[in-house]
């Protein structure tokens, strides 16, 4: 290998230049929480606080990568948690009536996409703001989940979703498994295929894709899709973690996917991003609430605390290139 | 469609009350001392607790031979609505009103109409604002309302009880700041005994999945914790199935605060060590009552404490046949003869 001598210059130089560092905003946050944390409480990195820690982000995670689809286009989806709930209202509608796990989780996925389909021919063929629509789905989302729930919570006792949600691989949790190969298969359709590259262009440029012949409405269909059937997914891993379909408003994923989607670098205004820095975004702040719990921090200071991370990470993308 | 259906539906209450009016005219059941009509405007029935107090107040004016409407605000948070429907139903002539307000102060507007026109509001679960009430100018008749304190107080003793050997426990609360949340947690601190030591605490924000992420943590860094408090039932079930999933059942001991339907089951399942349950349901039906009592010119007391009372393994099967009513008798002054 000849070429490490002038291979070296630039490692060095990568070092120096804030753009890197603010490209991989999440990945330094998450190293910097993980040492910090692990400094001050030597039981941090324990396996089984790990495991804990990765069972306790997946399903932010799902819902991350779908919201990372839609901020790449240049939208937002303020809909995800309560499409999330109305898709765990449908799954508790059908379980209660007996219709067996298979039914109520393709009910569950048939939901969520829905929503998000509506959302995205309102959007993409109606030519309505994303923010609007979506701010519209929020509030019909949870109202429809309250309807068909009663109001009332849905016990869920299965064994299926208990191994989902009890075991795994190793430490490594049934629900980590299927963010994990959510997270694989997305980075490759938004990488790799043309979709993807479709789908940065008409966040990036939208006038110039339309021009190349990208149809732009039918992208923001597709992503709004992608983004509903991925909130029906993490509804399946909401229910198996906690044993209940619930109509609860879940406000705090919808704040979090979006501070996820932020700090792993995606542009709001579209056009950049991928999906391992979202990843990272909501492993981060499971880990900053995670570590605060376990150091004993107040509850008063956690909420401060998550957002001073969220902008000083936010700051970092100031000197992106 | 929505509007329709629902002006269809108070026509239909509205009709059934009018058969349970005449009906009981006849029957003379304690009919001649109930105001003519009661108007209630509780919180959110997008939550069980409510929907049940809405039930208490209904059956008990169907009991009662009174007229009643129940207008609920649409959500926990939506306090001006709640205050535009005290106002419109303070523009109607309705003889004796019941509130239940968000926050201590959202419903003065309508609460300063009803003592206009003289007529008597009886409080009940969220107390109104004393200095917003005397600026509204309003004199209310009673107070009813879950003591949250005794609530969290009862749950320390039950601890103690879960506990003999002592231990460390940890509390887990709801939204920071919770007036509530916070009563539950001083009546369970002061409550406990000198075995028993609080290890931290950490909020949930009333919310079943948090909890579940809260108590993970808790029991990986601290594998000694005995004992768990939570602020209400959904966080109680949600550490239960933390406790669940580190093989523990049985060893760590969970109590909350509620009674809701669920948890009564988990309690008589042995995944919760004890409820301190609450009975929305009587307030509301305690609600009507002050309002006949008031109607009769009889003196209220200033404060009523509804019952709570503490559910473990052995009476949860009681409690889940009384529900939505508390399984042991309580004291109710309205109607005491």
């Amino acid at each position: 290998m000849t070429s490490t001598a002038t291979a070296k210059p630039p490692v060095t130089a990568a070092w120096r230049d804030p753009g890197r560092w603010a490209d991989r905003a999440a990945a330094v946050g998450l190293v910097v929480l993980l040492i910090v944390f692990q400094l001050l409480d030597p039981g941090f990195l324990a396996i089984g606080n790990i495991r804990s820690m990765l069972l306790a982000s997946a399903i932010l995670v799902v819902l991350s990568i779908g919201q990372a689809f839609v901020v790449a286009t240049g939208g937002i989806d303020l809909s995800v948690a309560s499409t999330m709930t109305f898709a765990a209202a449908l799954f508790g509608f059908g379980f209660a009536r007996g219709w067996g796990l298979p039914l109520c989780c393709v009910v569950a996925l048939v939901g969520g996409t829905a929503v998000g389909l509506v959302s995205g021919v309102l959007i993409g063929h109606g030519r309505i703001t994303d923010f609007v629509v979506t701010l519209g789905a929020l509030s019909a989302a949870s109202g429809a989940a309250l309807v068909i729930a009663d109001g009332k919570p849905v016990t869920v006792v299965d064994a299926g979703l208990l191994r989902l949600s009890a075991g795994g691989i190793g430490p490594i949790g049934w629900s980590v498994v299927v963010a994990a190969v959510l997270a694989v298969v997305a980075h490759v359709v938004l990488f790799r295929t043309r979709v993807g590259t479709h789908v940065l262009a008409a966040g990036g440029n939208p006038e110039a894709a339309v021009a190349t012949g990208i149809s732009v409405a039918r992208i923001k269909v597709l992503v709004y899709a992608a983004s509903g059937l991925l909130a029906g997914i993490a509804a399946i891993l909401l229910i198996s973690r906690v044993g209940a379909a619930e109509p609860a408003s879940n406000t705090s994923f919808l704040l979090n996917s979006v501070a996820a989607v932020v700090l792993g670098g995606v542009s709001l205004a579209g056009g950049r991003g991928g999906i391992a820095g979202p990843v990272l975004g909501a492993l981060l702040l499971t880990v900053l609430a995670n570590g605060l719990t376990m150091l004993g921090v107040s509850p008063f200071y956690q909420p401060l605390a998550v957002g001073v991370v969220v902008v000083a990470a936010a700051f970092l993308t100031r000197w992106r290139r | 469609m929505q509007i329709r259906r629902r002006a269809l539906v108070a026509t239909a209450l509205a009709a059934g009350a009018a058969v349970a009016l005449t009906a009981c005219g006849s029957g003379g059941d304690g009919g001649s001392a109930a105001p003519a009509t009661v108007a209630a405007v509780i919180k959110g029935l997008d939550n069980p607790f409510f929907q049940a107090m809405e039930k208490g107040i209904t059956d008990e004016s169907a009991v009662a031979g009174v007229r009643s409407t129940v207008q609920a605000a649409t959500s926990i948070t939506d306090t001006t609505g709640q205050a535009d429907k005290l106002t419109g139903l303070a523009g109607q002539d309705f003889g004796c009103y019941v509130v239940n307000p968000i926050s201590g102060t959202n419903l003065v507007q309508g609460l300063a109409q009803l003592a206009a026109a003289g007529k008597p509001v009886v409080n009940i679960d969220s107390p109104v604002d004393p200095a917003a009430a005397q600026a509204a100018g309003v004199q209310l008749a009673t107070y009813i309302g879950t003591d949250n304190v005794a609530a969290g107080k009862l749950a320390a003793e039950q601890m103690s009880k879960a506990l003999p050997g002592g231990g460390p426990v940890a509390v887990v609360g709801g939204i920071p700041g919770d007036v509530t949340s916070g009563a539950r947690i001083e009546g369970f601190k002061a409550g406990l005994p000198g075995g028993v030591t609080v290890l931290q605490e950490v909020a949930a924000n009333w919310e079943r999945q948090e909890a579940l992420t809260q108590a993970t943590t808790i029991i990986g860094a601290h594998p000694d914790v005995k004992g768990f408090f939570a602020a209400n039932d959904d966080m109680g079930l949600g550490i239960a199935r933390a406790v669940a999933n580190a093989g523990k059942t049985g060893q760590i001991a969970v109590i909350s605060v509620d009674g809701n339907p669920d948890a009564l089951t988990a309690v008589a399942n042995g995944e919760l060590a004890a409820t301190v349950a609450q009975y929305p349901y009587v307030i509301g039906q305690m609600g009507v009552d002050a309002c006949a009592a008031a109607a009769s010119g009889a003196t209220l007391p200033a404060k009523v404490d509804a019952p709570v009372q503490v559910v473990t393994k052995d009476n949860a099967q009681q409690a889940i046949e009384s529900a939505p009513k508390p399984p042991a008798p309580y004291d109710n002054p309205f109607t005491a003869k």
